[in-house]
């Protein structure tokens, strides 16, 4: 396999499918309708900042193998123009919506040194070497301010834009996880064991 | 106390169901057996009607039991195929006891000895899992003793045979006081799987209590009865005092399941994961045998 | 849904939390009328006291700064969507190993933590409440074991506590009230590792029912018990103490932030606390602080007043102090079988043996490890930074999910004077309230602690055949805060809870701990809450109140 190459061993699963069965009840398929259907606009990004935010988010999770990727940026756009924080900031981080900002702005400034072109348009080696030095903090402290890169590349960047893709049907089908289950749950629990309303692994 | 309230109808529908069954069971038995039929043969008639409600218990429940294990060992589709079968013998004995004796006693061996085998095959597969016979394991697995059910069922069929032929003497004792005691101990090992199943429920609801007291009370004045016949009318009220219960355990786990979350509408699940619907009818069988054997042992008196 | 802007328990009445749309009949009391008891919080400590008290015939009213819900018709089966039943308000982390607050340890609703809790219903080993003189480490606590049993025992049966019929570790004990539940695979892992290197191991004491309970629904093993139970299976206070509080009298007032305890000459007065979009203020003769081992001091601090200018209950420095969490390093790995760790309960088995077996330790104190059940999203962020993984190596290594199998300890931490909750005066949350700022750094006890326990834990994965193995970094629960002693020297409050500066004010939550223990604390919480709440009584009958 390839480097971008993606292949699940749930081919045939969509959990989407059991969106009329036992699984799903009314509240959950709300919510998952309102992800799947109401994809916020741009409110708090610059349109500057959210098309680099596009770029980083395509290498934090690449979707070569779908022609209409999860979106993710939209998601973070959202969180941070409502300030919907997860309840604490560690005391060598500035608040959420600053970080992210300065954040944006210490990627950006790092192509621009490196390479002399925005971010969005380098090679995707070239953008993964430099998330690679944010994420081990090799980088240059110009861009960054207060911000240390390493934990503004695990604790914001990734973190949100991971919980973003894994909370989308797409995702839970490729893993093969069983997506939501109530009032219907499982009955088979031990090893190997599987309920016919789960996802069946095919190697071949 | 208030329940939850997911729509009633199922339960009503598993209700008629049962009850309907019970009653048409009952007119066909009426139907079928003259009212000068000898002794023997009506005890054979009773002795297939017994082995075939416990050949319809164990088709029913080891088919979706061995469902809910995905029939990972082929040997799992033994079960349910064997007591199909049984059953067949069994309703053809329960209509004409002495024909077709052979192909019968044939079918009747291999279910004594599903059954055996059955009880081993368990016993192994809860020795090699994780906490072997932990309460755990046998909480929630491989139940040791629902493959005796089926030899039961086997055992009641040859009995069935032998009274059909008019030898109402087995291993050279009188058959009924044989066969009595014989059966009391069955309702007590029904007894025990029941009692673990709902002490596993907690027995939160009390109606769990009634399968762990009438049917030891049965089975106590059925084996007394042997020596002093005049408890035979106590063990009559008992035993069909448990006839009742296999009747209505149906009806009760169908409430349980509605008891459940999602109720019948989550029946997918619920129908593996609440109480078992097909189990508690073992009882309605071994006291069917239970009832026959009380006018052979009047007799003997 | 769990973004709730209005009150529920209102005009008479509150939610019912077993019927969709449902009401019950509640109590309501006038600001201007003076209760027996404000309590603070509604969690294991408070709603359950809340409960204690009112059937006790006191007057209670209970404040929740969070919503009141309805588990059937409110939570959805998604991680993101549940982010509500979390404290999200602003709060400041730090020390050298700064803790994961948020959805790691804080809940916002009635019921608390309890309504997305792992259900873990574990006693305390005996001796650590007296590990000091017993055991030669940290301190002792004012009471005993002895003093507690009849208490946990009260507990686990109002949550109707599935456990195995005998459990292996602590002392002899009544039957669990159900009956333990099936272990999934993700247990069953922790099981063979522990049978092939001939350590005990027990399915785990939840607080989940195996069975049916009045209206509530058993288990259907549907996994998302972290983001709120949708059957009520699970035993929280929402579903538990909470109606009976209210049937016996007590008045619950959901989202009503407290900001201050009001004081006169000493004693505290009443509450002043936000609701639907004002100040407002509670007369009460006793105040209860119940908001766990962060808003508690916080509450305490931001007390402040000319009497107490260094906040409530603080004349020896010590609120905020002492806080612990539990150390929480995890092992994984991957495994021929599947595990699909997203079916039943998260934790179903467990191993006290290094609770409960101190022979060859290279320090002091104990720890239990359970086996793991992370749902997608929990599990990708974890993978992603614990490894740094992402890219198409992430979306590959995803992939795997179903055949990964994990333990986490709770590990006992050390309590430390500078490891605290303060607040910083600077900063101000939405009700105009100064934040908490916490401080956290492990000890060099900790730290073996953990080493020691990560050896354990791949020991037992490898026995169980799993491969690859990683670790990763946790922590759970909060402790401490206001810990609780004999002396009014060196502890907030006395073994009932009652601070020794206030007589009125009680406190009743886990920041009373002045240890953590080797396992989770709710089931001590709620037990300490129970005793709490019969010690008032006794003392109200003896005109001590």
């Amino acid at each position: 396999m390839s480097a971008d190459e993606f292949r699940t061993p749930y081919r045939g699963y969509d959990v989407l499918a059991k969106w009329d069965t036992p699984s799903w009840n009314d509240r959950t398929r709300e919510v998952v309708r309102r992800r799947l259907h109401e994809v916020p606009e741009r409110r708090f990004l610059t349109e500057e900042e959210w098309r680099l935010l596009e770029a980083v988010t395509a290498r934090l999770i690449p979707q070569p193998d779908r022609e209409e990727p999860v979106p993710i940026v939209p998601w973070i756009d959202d969180k941070l123009f409502r300030n919907d924080g997860p309840g604490y900031r560690y005391a060598d981080m500035p608040p959420m919506r600053e970080a992210w900002r300065q954040g944006l702005k210490g990627i950006a400034g790092e192509a621009r040194d490196r390479h002399g072109r925005p971010f969005e348009d380098l090679t995707s080696a070239q953008q993964d070497e430099i998330l690679t030095d944010v994420q081990h903090g090799r980088t240059d402290g110009r861009w960054w301010g207060d911000l240390p890169p390493g934990g503004f590349f695990l604790h914001l960047l990734l973190k949100e834009s991971v919980a973003i893709y894994y909370s989308h049907p797409a995702a839970w089908s490729e893993i093969g996880f069983g997506g939501p289950a109530s009032p219907r749950g499982y009955v088979r629990l031990g090893f190997d064991a599987r309920d016919p309303w789960e996802a069946e692994e095919r190697h071949d | 106390m208030r329940r939850p309230e997911p729509s009633h109808r199922p339960l009503l529908a598993v209700g008629a169901l049962v009850f309907a069954g019970a009653v048409g069971g009952w007119l066909l038995l009426r139907r079928t057996a003259p009212k000068d039929e000898a002794k023997e043969v009506a005890a054979a008639r009773a002795l297939g009607a017994g082995a075939a409600v416990l050949a319809f218990s164990v088709a029913t429940d080891s088919a979706l039991e061995h469902y809910r294990g995905s029939f990972e060992n082929r040997a799992m589709f033994i079960a349910p195929t064997v007591s199909a079968i049984t059953l067949a013998a069994a309703a053809l004995t329960l209509a004409r006891p002495g024909t077709a004796r052979g192909a019968k006693r044939l079918v009747f061996g291999a279910a004594a000895a599903t059954g055996a085998a059955g009880v081993g095959f368990h016993f192994y597969d809860l020795s090699k899992r994780e906490g072997e016979f932990d309460l755990l394991n046998i909480f929630y697995h491989a139940p040791l003793g629902a493959p005796a059910a089926i030899g039961l069922a086997g055992i009641f069929g040859l009995l069935s045979q032998r009274f059909a032929r008019g030898e109402t003497r087995v291993l050279g004792y009188d058959g009924a006081r044989l066969i009595a005691p014989f059966t009391a101990a069955a309702l007590i090992g029904t007894v025990a799987e029941a009692g673990i199943f709902h002490f596993r429920g907690a027995f939160q609801n009390p109606a769990m209590y009634a399968p762990v007291t009438i049917p030891p009370a049965a089975a106590a004045a059925l084996t007394l009865s042997v020596a002093a016949p005049r408890l035979v009318p106590v063990a009559r009220l008992l035993l069909e005092g448990t006839a009742v219960l296999g009747i209505a355990g149906p009806v009760f786990h169908a409430y349980g399941i509605h008891r459940n979350m999602g109720g019948w509408r989550n029946w997918s699940q619920m129908i593996l994961q609440g109480p078992p619907l097909p189990a508690p009818p073992a009882f309605l069988g071994i006291a069917i045998v239970g009832l026959a054997m009380l006018p052979l042992l009047e007799a003997d008196a | 849904m769990t973004d709730v802007h209005a009150p529920r328990a209102k005009t008479g009445r509150a939610p019912d939390v077993f019927r969709p749309g449902g009401w019950i009949e509640m109590r309501g009391y006038s600001d201007e009328e003076e209760v027996d008891f404000a309590i603070v919080g509604t969690g294991a400590g408070g709603g359950t006291l809340a409960c204690k008290l009112a059937e006790a015939g006191f007057s209670v009213v209970a404040f929740e700064a969070g919503p009141f819900w309805r588990p059937l018709e409110d939570f959805a089966s998604d991680e993101e969507a549940q982010g509500g039943l979390y404290w999200t308000d602003d709060r400041i982390t730090g020390g050298a190993d700064p803790i994961e607050l948020g959805s790691n340890n804080s809940g916002r609703g009635v019921g608390g933590t309890t309504v997305h809790y792992t259900m873990i219903a574990l006693r305390w080993r005996p001796e650590w409440f007296k590990s000091r003189s017993q055991l030669g480490y940290a301190r002792d606590w004012p009471i005993s074991f002895d003093d507690l049993a009849p208490y946990y025992e009260e507990a686990e049966d109002a949550l109707k506590v599935a456990g195995p019929v005998r459990y292996p570790w602590s002392r002899r004990r009544r039957r669990y009230p159900y009956r333990e539940h099936e272990v999934n695979a993700s247990g069953l892992v922790l099981a063979r590792g522990c049978e092939k290197l001939g350590i005990k191991w027990s399915p785990l004491p939840l607080a989940t029912l195996s069975a049916p309970r009045g209206m509530a629904h058993p288990c259907v093993y549907r996994g998302f018990c972290a983001y709120g139970c949708s059957t009520n299976a699970k035993q929280s206070v929402l579903v538990t103490f909470i109606p009976r509080a209210i049937k016996a009298g007590a008045e619950i007032r959901d989202l009503a932030m407290v900001g201050r305890i009001e004081m006169k000459d000493g004693r505290a007065t009443g509450l002043l606390y936000h609701r639907e979009g004002r100040w407002r203020r509670q007369k009460a003769r006793h105040v209860v602080v119940a908001g766990y081992a962060i808003e508690t001091p916080r509450l305490l601090l931001n007390s402040a007043c000319p009497y107490f200018p260094d906040g409530l209950a603080n004349d020896e420095g010590l609120v905020g102090t002492h806080l612990m969490c539990h150390s929480g390093p995890g092992v994984w790995g991957y495994l021929d079988e599947e595990i699909r760790s997203y079916k039943a309960p998260p934790c179903m088995a467990v191993t006290e043996h290094w609770n409960y077996d101190d022979t060859g330790k290279d320090f002091h104190g104990g720890y239990a490890f359970m086996s793991q059940g992370p749902l997608a999203v929990g599990w990708a962020q974890d993978v992603a930074i614990n490894r740094g993984l992402w890219g198409m190596a992430l979306r590959r290594e995803m992939t795997r999910y179903n055949h990964s199998a994990g333990l986490r300890i709770v590990g006992e931490v050390e309590p430390q004077r500078e490891n605290r909750v303060e607040v910083a005066p600077d900063e101000k949350d939405q009700y105009g309230l100064p934040i908490p700022r916490v401080t956290f750094s492990y000890s060099e006890n900790d730290r073996r602690l953990m080493r020691h326990s990560i050896g354990s834990m791949r020991s037992v994965l490898e026995a169980a055949g799993a491969r690859e193995l990683w670790n990763d970094d946790d922590t759970s629960h909060l402790m401490g805060g206001c810990r609780m002693g004999d002396n009014p020297k060196d502890s907030v409050t006395d073994a009932d809870g009652r601070t020794w500066a206030i007589p009125n004010l009680w406190i009743c939550d886990g920041s009373l701990f002045p240890t953590s223990g080797g396992v989770n604390p709710s089931l001590t919480i709620q037990a300490l809450a129970c005793r709490i709440g019969d010690r008032i009584a006794a003392m109200a009958k003896r005109g001590e109140l």
